[in-house]
């Protein structure tokens, strides 16, 4: 099983923090899984990671409708710190809006990150969800 | 041969008064009255000089010949000098001796020059006469009471188309006009002519001798003498031609005046000053004037300086560079009320092809733009509300989908799973999953309810009291928030509204004004509500956290969208309200800043 150091999931929504998590536990083994409620929470707690030198998320989960700030808010306050280390972002959403299906494809060009759309309900967590893969190779 | 005895005689001859000359066989001039003398410019005579007769009259070539022929002769010859022309008439006659033989010639002379002129002038008046008759065509005819004589002339003749040697009765020349009213009248003219002396001129159709039917003016004169008719004269000409040309210019313009009265534009002739030359009934009507009110007008005098100005620069245009205008739309305003036309100006030309005004046709399209902008409206309000659709069908969609999702996930752990505390707390989530959807249906419930039901009937409400209500509501979380409110409605406003929607809408605004108060200052709410004909405004203002509009502005009444974390916002409030203000016909917008505070102002709709 591959060992992940970090993993965010940013959802409001009980229920499906408390599926991700589930998953997880068979897909991985990571010892600092942090949920937040909101984009805004995230963010703050990345910047705080970045200014104490703390390890990056490796991976994150992120809903799209958030109260305070949502997934796409998040995702630009995120573009805009210089993360050195690539974050694999899972976009999860039971949104079927070709809306928010385009604004992923205009933000997976602009994010220096690896982002992959999610449509719920998801079942599993495959390991090219934890892992980025190697383009190059 | 001359004796003393003769010379007595030719004494008496020189004094006789008519002018008079005595010629011998020969033709010589033996002697003659002075007055004689005098035409022929002669000196008196005497035996010396020998005046041989056919020297004076050298016109008269075969004179020789006829005197010889020893009868009686008259000749007309002329003497010319100088200053005149006269005219005579000699009488010759064979001269007897007591034995009756021929002696000589007696000749008699009359001055008739002033015959021959009037002769003349009378052949020139005729010819006159003829020409004229011929010219224009007009014939005359001269009826004898006395004889029962018709005369007509050539002309007149021809006019009937009958030979020239036809010759009328009063009778058959009244069968010549078309029976029925023409003959009658003709007939009763004719008899008025003769019994009261009454001249007459008027217009009727002939029937020629070929069958012909024509249009000829006729008059009719009485010679009247001594109060007693001695005959009629008078005139007959052929007008057809004429007649029916007129009669045709006359159904041009007929047809013309019906034509451009009866269309539905308003027509106008404008001079090059741009006065108005002619109006149709359509125009008039627009003014509500009568053509020679609006005639001589421009339309300086008849709308404001600033509209009469851009109508004379189009006719300017239109005049100057002769480009016509079609089809532009203009608007007018006339005693306060507003007219859309489609005007088209189009340059008018004399008859040598110059410039002399322009033509101008507008078509009231007033109903038409009314009927547009309904539509428009319509197309606005449908677009919207289909906007709204789509928008609603995404929040059910995305709702619902999170929860079935939610469902299917928590349902695919239930199966796999053996472990009897972890599949306790899948059903726990199940339950909390459940409760979740049926909130969510219950709230989805309450919008369909606001947009599909008929609209639910709204009544006059009592403001002030309805917002005393809502707060004796929220006494105990404004208690409990220390809140402050500052109510200045003032009494007996009405509002127009559905009863529940209202307690809703207030409700809904003053416990957010409440939920989202700046943790460091005592929330202070201010309610006012002015009151105008067709709305009523109800502001709730805050000192609240206020909201980042450029952020969040086009969120802020979304569904389920919170801008604060804070306990119990669920993001469906001002969702609910905002749709319950609009299926009432009234809107609702927000200002705010933040850290300042937050007002919404909300408009009733109050006409129906």
């Amino acid at each position: 099983m591959k060992k992940i150091s970090c993993i965010f999931i940013v959802d409001d929504d009980p229920i499906t923090v408390f599926g991700i998590k589930k998953m997880l536990n068979s897909a991985t083994s990571c010892d600092d899984i942090q949920i937040f409620q909101n984009g805004l929470e995230a963010f703050h707690a990345i910047k705080d990671r970045q200014a104490k030198g703390m390890n990056m998320p490796e991976v994150i989960f992120l809903d799209i409708n958030m109260p305070i700030m949502d997934g796409w808010d998040f995702l630009d306050e995120l573009i805009s710190l210089d993360i050195k280390k690539q974050i694999i972002i899972n976009l999860i959403t039971s949104s079927i809006d070709p809306l928010d299906y385009e604004k992923w494809n205009t933000f997976k060009d602009k994010c220096p990150h690896p982002l992959k759309f999610k449509n719920k309900p998801i079942f599993k967590i495959e390991t090219n969800d934890l892992v980025c893969m190697d383009v190059a190779s | 041969m001359k004796s003393l005895e003769r010379v007595n005689q030719f004494y008496l001859l020189k004094q006789l008064p008519k002018a008079t000359a005595l010629l011998c066989k020969k033709g010589i001039l033996l002697d003659a009255s002075c007055s004689w003398l005098g035409i022929f410019s002669l000196p008196p005579q005497n035996e010396t000089i020998d005046t041989k007769v056919f020297q004076l009259y050298p016109e008269i070539s075969n004179l020789k010949k006829k005197l010889k022929e020893q009868k009686p002769f008259t000749v007309h010859h002329k003497i010319e000098n100088t200053r005149e022309t006269r005219h005579f008439k000699s009488y010759f006659a064979p001269w007897f001796d007591e034995k009756e033989n021929v002696i000589g010639t007696i000749i008699q002379t009359d001055d008739i020059t002033s015959e021959v002129e009037k002769e003349e002038q009378l052949n020139w008046l005729t010819n006159v006469l003829e020409t004229k008759v011929e010219v224009s065509k007009t014939g005359w005819w001269e009826y004898s009471v006395e004889k029962d004589e018709l005369l007509w002339c050539k002309e007149t003749k021809r006019i009937h188309q009958v030979p020239d040697c036809y010759e009328p009765t009063t009778i058959e020349a009244i069968d010549f006009y078309k029976i029925g009213y023409c003959q009658n009248k003709v007939s009763m003219l004719f008899h008025k002519a003769i019994a009261n002396h009454q001249p007459y001129d008027t217009k009727v159709m002939l029937v020629t001798f070929t069958g012909e039917e024509r249009w000829v003016r006729i008059t009719g004169k009485p010679f009247v003498k001594d109060g007693k008719i001695s005959k009629v004269f008078g005139t007959i000409k052929d007008i057809h031609d004429k007649e029916i040309a007129e009669t045709r210019v006359k159904e041009h313009q007929q047809l013309l005046s019906t034509l451009v009265d009866s269309l539905p534009l308003n027509v106008y002739v404008k001079d090059l000053e741009s006065r108005k030359v002619l109006v149709n009934k359509g125009e008039c009507n627009y003014f509500s004037k009568n053509a020679d009110e609006l005639i001589g007008k421009s339309d300086f005098d008849l709308y404001k300086d600033k509209e009469a100005q851009i109508s004379r620069n189009e006719d300017i245009q239109v005049m100057k560079h002769l480009t016509p205008m079609i089809g532009k739309e203009t608007v007018s305003k006339l005693n306060g009320k507003t007219t859309y036309f489609l005007t088209s100006k189009i340059p008018y030309f004399d008859l040598e092809g110059k410039v002399c005004g322009l033509i101008g046709m507008s078509l009231d399209i007033t109903s038409l733009k009314k009927k547009e902008e309904q539509l428009r409206n319509l197309i606005t309000v449908t677009s919207r509300q289909n906007q709204k659709l789509i928008s609603f069908a995404h929040i059910v969609s995305h709702n619902l989908r999170s929860h079935s999702a939610n469902f299917s996930m928590l349902l695919e752990f239930l199966k796999a799973e053996k472990d009897m505390e972890e599949r306790k707390q899948i059903i726990t989530m199940l339950n909390r999953a459940s409760d979740n959807l049926l909130e969510t249906m219950e709230n989805l419930n309450q919008v369909v309810d606001i947009n599909t039901k008929s609209p639910e009937i709204k009544k006059p409400i009592d403001l002030k009291y309805t917002i005393s209500q809502a707060l004796y509501n929220l006494s105990d979380y404004l208690k409990s928030n220390d809140a402050q409110i500052i109510n200045n409605v003032a009494e007996n406003i009405e509002v127009s509204c559905v009863p529940s929607y209202l307690d809703s809408i207030i409700g809904n605004l003053i416990s957010n004004a409440v939920k989202y108060k700046n943790p460091d200052r005592t929330p202070i709410i201010t309610i006012n509500a002015i009151k105008s004909k067709e709305k009523l405004l109800l502001s709730i203002s805050d000192n609240g956290m206020g909201i980042d509009l450029n952020k969040h502005g086009d969120k802020i009444f979304g569904m389920y969208k919170t801008f604060h974390k804070r306990k119990g916002a669920k993001g469906f409030g001002l969702y609910l309200i905002k749709n319950q203000i609009e299926a009432m016909g009234g809107s609702i917008t927000v200002q705010s800043e933040v850290d300042k505070g937050t007002t919404f102002n909300v408009y009733f709709n109050e006409e129906n």
